[in-house]
């Protein structure tokens, strides 16, 4: 199940959210920016939902204010009709992914948690690849220093010794070709 | 003008009748006066004699003859004597004739061979008595004696000079003379008046100053001498001796004061000769201090003063010399008068002095020059006048062609003055109308204006509302929806709960479907979502209702009508509306006071007023470091009560940056706006002033700059 996070400071918009996609997906709510943080830092959170009109500070600060700690989980900004300048300088920005405007419509909001849910993933995926692939150079790097110091070392090498660096080069060039 | 020629006419005639005059004083003097003055004999020594001691003086040898035809013996309180040898043959019958008039006291003593057998009072203290039988000067009669010796003693004493022209005649001829003396009195009288009248007459016509003097001046010579020559009893004072001996200083006393006004004012001394005005001035005093000599009793002293100041008229020749050389035509007729009378007062002392002989001209010199005088002067009047009128004629002919010339310039000014002002005004025709375009404009752009700050604000209004509508009916829809499949949840239970069979074998094995039925369902965690749910419902049909009834009360945009409306529930629903608006930057603290009287407004157009202060307020506290829990609006309303008037009065307060004194000042001008361009109209706050003075509200604005600002708003009940 998806773990959403649900940050706004009308509580009945909470349960009422709650009640509507508790069925699909794994929520967590809360009024509190400063909650919000402890959740992101206890549950593998993928998508974020914030009010943007709220009393102590906006959804779009709010997000600003956890993007260096956690940039991975997917935002998303609801809004009421007074507020379309500000989304528009968020999504600018590059901050948020979509906005919802409020009444929310349940099925769209769903289809666009998954859809969230779906790009986390895959950015998940990709810079999980990308891991792999640093891993790998990084191995490779280390395999070509060997090679280097194993070639200094190879003007006093005889036959069967050229041979042995042969098979280890063949074996080198196997891997990179992986 | 008809008055002036007949005046001129009068003049003439005036002069034809002094011609007649003075014919006839020839004819009737052409013979000369016989005075036996060296007949007269005289006492050196002053003797004060009782009557007894005159018969034994009448025989003394001591008497010396005069030398002159016509004695003078001075004047003084002493008495003198005087005593003269008679003819008892051929002088017996005759009368003795003394022709002076201004001897106060005068006895005279026939005395027949050493006894007085007459005595005859005359002089001025003895008016009416026997002395004055034949006229006006005293004579007595010599009486038809037999005598060897008879002489005329002489008793006298007089204030004024003791002349003594003395004869002895016949009484016939001295009732001719007196006669003839009488007529020509009567005439100069007549002269006199007849001048005296007609300048009356002029004066009260014509109201110049100068006539009054003249006619005071008239009756001063004319009465100082009629006085002199004993007609005094002409003007009534015979019974009064006090004033009878008095007369003639009073007269020379009054004819001076008169000729030096009559003088200063015609010769306009004080403009053409000023030093002999203020020299006149000088004798003026002199001459009252003459009269108040006179008065005392200082009679001789008087007469001497009056006679000194008599000079004052010999000034007068070159006064009217220099007035002639300044161009002042009318004193030629003062100059020819003057010198005529001071000819004729030369004369008159000459004869006295005896430097001329004793005759008609010589005696009657000085009536004569001051009729001459008198004519001629009215004559200088009129010359005076005339040439007054001639300076006035000309004056107003200068009058007339400076006026024309004037009025020949306004003329041609006015024609370049009306082109230039139909040019202006046709400039100014034009540029109205450009005014007018403008102005039409500018109210059009202001209107334009005042709309789209009603725009504005209804625009922002908007948003403010759907934001607060959008969150309750966001949750309520989401609630039905959730409460929908809550519902399913629990149907599925009701309908395991209604195919179940109390009595089937099974219960045991359906109970245990049906627990775990709740369990997957999770029916305890529903039926609790549901309550909150409703709850949630619930609130937000509450809430939404609200923001309805504020939105009603907040939007009575009809209320451009005077209604009662309760000052509270306009800023409380303006509260609503603005809510969301003012969330996430500020906090409001409102204290409405409780039990307000309703207030006569137009509570759509109020509404407008605190949308626009509470939002200025809370806009303030934008760039503040404040916390936002701390920036705060806080809203009071109240009744108070002053002298005779209560209020409700309405503060809003808020703690942001303040104004500066000039800010302050100009907040409520159109178009005045602290914000960045494009933020706002510079009206909303003007629009404010504009609602609040039609309710005859006060505005008081405090505010300090870094600390806050508060508008003071009394609404009058």
């Amino acid at each position: 199940m998806i773990n959403v996070l649900y940050l706004d400071d009308e509580l009945h918009n909470l349960t009422a959210f709650r009640a509507a996609f508790r069925r699909d997906f794994h929520v967590h709510v809360t009024t509190e920016p400063t909650e919000a943080v402890r959740i992101l830092r206890e549950q593998p959170i993928e998508v974020i939902i914030s009010d943007q009109k709220m009393p102590t500070l906006s959804g779009v600060e709010f997000f600003e204010l956890i993007m260096p700690d956690f940039p991975g989980p997917i935002r998303m900004l609801l809004t009421g009709h007074a507020d379309i300048d500000a989304v528009i300088d968020a999504i600018n920005k590059g901050q948020i992914y979509k906005y919802i405007a409020k009444p929310w419509n349940e099925s769209e909001l769903r289809a666009m948690v998954n859809e969230a849910s779906m790009l986390f993933h895959e950015r998940k995926a990709v810079s999980d690849q990308g891991e792999v692939l640093l891993h790998r150079m990084q191995e490779a790097r280390a395999m070509a220093l060997r090679i280097e110091r194993a070639t200094s070392q190879a003007s006093s090498l005889d036959a069967s010794q050229v041979a042995e660096i042969n098979k280890q080069a063949v074996e080198i060039n196997r891997l990179l070709a992986d | 003008m008809g008055g002036f020629a007949s005046s001129q006419l009068r003049n003439k005639r005036g002069i034809r009748f002094a011609v007649v005059a003075c014919t006839l004083l020839v004819s009737f003097s052409a013979q000369a006066q016989k005075f036996i003055g060296t007949r007269l004999e005289y006492l050196p020594e002053a003797y004060n004699l009782d009557l007894l001691e005159v018969e034994v003086v009448a025989e003394s040898e001591d008497w010396v003859s005069f030398e002159q035809l016509v004695p003078n013996l001075g004047m003084g309180e002493g008495v003198e004597w005087m005593r003269l040898t008679l003819d008892p043959m051929t002088e017996n019958g005759k009368l003795i004739e003394i022709q002076n008039a201004g001897i106060d006291d005068l006895t005279c003593f026939m005395v027949c061979d050493g006894k007085i057998i007459a005595s005859y009072p005359g002089g001025i203290m003895n008016k009416g008595a026997e002395g004055h039988q034949f006229g006006t000067y005293p004579s007595f009669p010599v009486p038809l004696v037999e005598c060897n010796k008879l002489h005329a003693l002489f008793r006298m004493q007089s204030n004024k000079p003791m002349i003594v022209p003395l004869r002895i005649t016949g009484p016939r001829r001295v009732l001719e003379d007196a006669h003839e003396r009488d007529v020509l009195f009567a005439l100069y009288a007549g002269v006199m008046v007849v001048m005296l009248l007609y300048n009356l007459f002029l004066f009260l016509s014509i109201g110049d100053r100068s006539y009054l003097e003249y006619v005071l001046f008239i009756f001063a010579v004319g009465g100082a001498q009629l006085a002199l020559n004993g007609y005094g009893f002409v003007l009534g004072t015979d019974h009064w001796p006090w004033l009878n001996l008095r007369l003639t200083h009073f007269f020379g006393v009054f004819s001076g004061l008169t000729t030096i006004l009559f003088v200063q004012n015609f010769l306009r001394l004080s403009r053409y000769v000023p030093w002999l005005h203020k020299l006149l001035n000088g004798y003026f005093l002199l001459y009252l201090v003459a009269l108040v000599l006179a008065l005392l009793g200082r009679l001789e002293w008087s007469y001497q003063l009056i006679n000194f100041c008599a000079a004052a008229i010999f000034f007068c020749i070159p006064g009217a010399i220099i007035t002639i050389r300044k161009g002042y035509e009318p004193a030629k007729y003062f100059l020819l008068a003057f010198t005529v009378f001071i000819f004729a007062v030369f004369v008159f002392v000459l004869k006295d002095s005896g430097v001329i002989p004793y005759n008609a001209w010589t005696f009657y010199a000085l009536p004569l020059g001051s009729a001459i005088e008198v004519v001629v002067l009215s004559l200088a009047l009129a010359s005076r006048i005339n040439q007054l009128k001639r300076e006035s004629v000309h004056a107003r002919e200068e009058q007339l062609r400076v006026s024309q010339l004037n009025e020949q310039m306004v003329r041609e000014q006015n024609s370049v003055l009306e082109e230039r002002v139909a040019k202006r005004t046709a400039a100014l025709e034009s540029a109205n109308s450009n005014i007018q375009n403008t102005l039409d404009e500018l109210q059009s752009a202001q209107q334009q204006l005042v709309q789209s700050e009603k725009l504005a604000s209804i625009g922002q209004l908007t948003a403010g509302i759907a934001h607060e509508l959008n969150n309750p009916i966001n949750f309520v829809a989401s609630s039905a929806q959730s409460l929908r499949r809550d519902f399913e949840d629990l149907s599925k239970v009701i309908d395991k709960l209604k195919a179940m069979d109390p009595l089937s074998p099974n219960l045991n094995q359906e109970m245990g479907q049906l627990k775990e039925m709740f369990g997957a369902l999770d029916i305890e965690f529903t039926q609790r979502e549901i309550e909150e749910l409703l709850n949630g419902i619930e609130d937000g049909t509450k809430r939404t209702s609200e923001i309805v009834k504020g939105l009603r009360i907040f939007s009575r945009m009809d209320g451009d009508n005077f209604t009662m409306a309760q000052i509270n529930e306009l800023i409380e629903s303006t509260l609503i509306v603005l809510r969301s608006n003012l969330k996430d930057n500020a906090v409001v603290e409102s204290d409405m006071g409780v039990d307000l009287p309703l207030v006569s407004c137009q509570p759509g157009r109020l509404n407008q007023v605190f949308m626009n202060i509470i939002t200025n307020a809370a806009q303030s506290m934008d760039e503040s470091d404040l916390a936002v829990e701390e920036r705060k609006v806080q809203i009071k309303s109240r009744k108070v009560d002053s002298i005779g008037q209560s209020w409700i009065e309405v503060r809003v307060k808020d703690r942001g940056a303040g104004m500066s004194e000039s800010v302050k000042a100009q907040i409520f001008d159109p178009f005045f706006t602290t914000k960045a361009v494009g933020e706002g109209t510079g009206l909303g706050l003007s629009i404010v002033m504009g609602i609040l003075s039609d309710h005859n509200a006060e505005v008081e604005v405090e505010t300090e700059e870094g600390v806050g600002t508060e508008f003071i708003i009394r609404f009058p009940l």
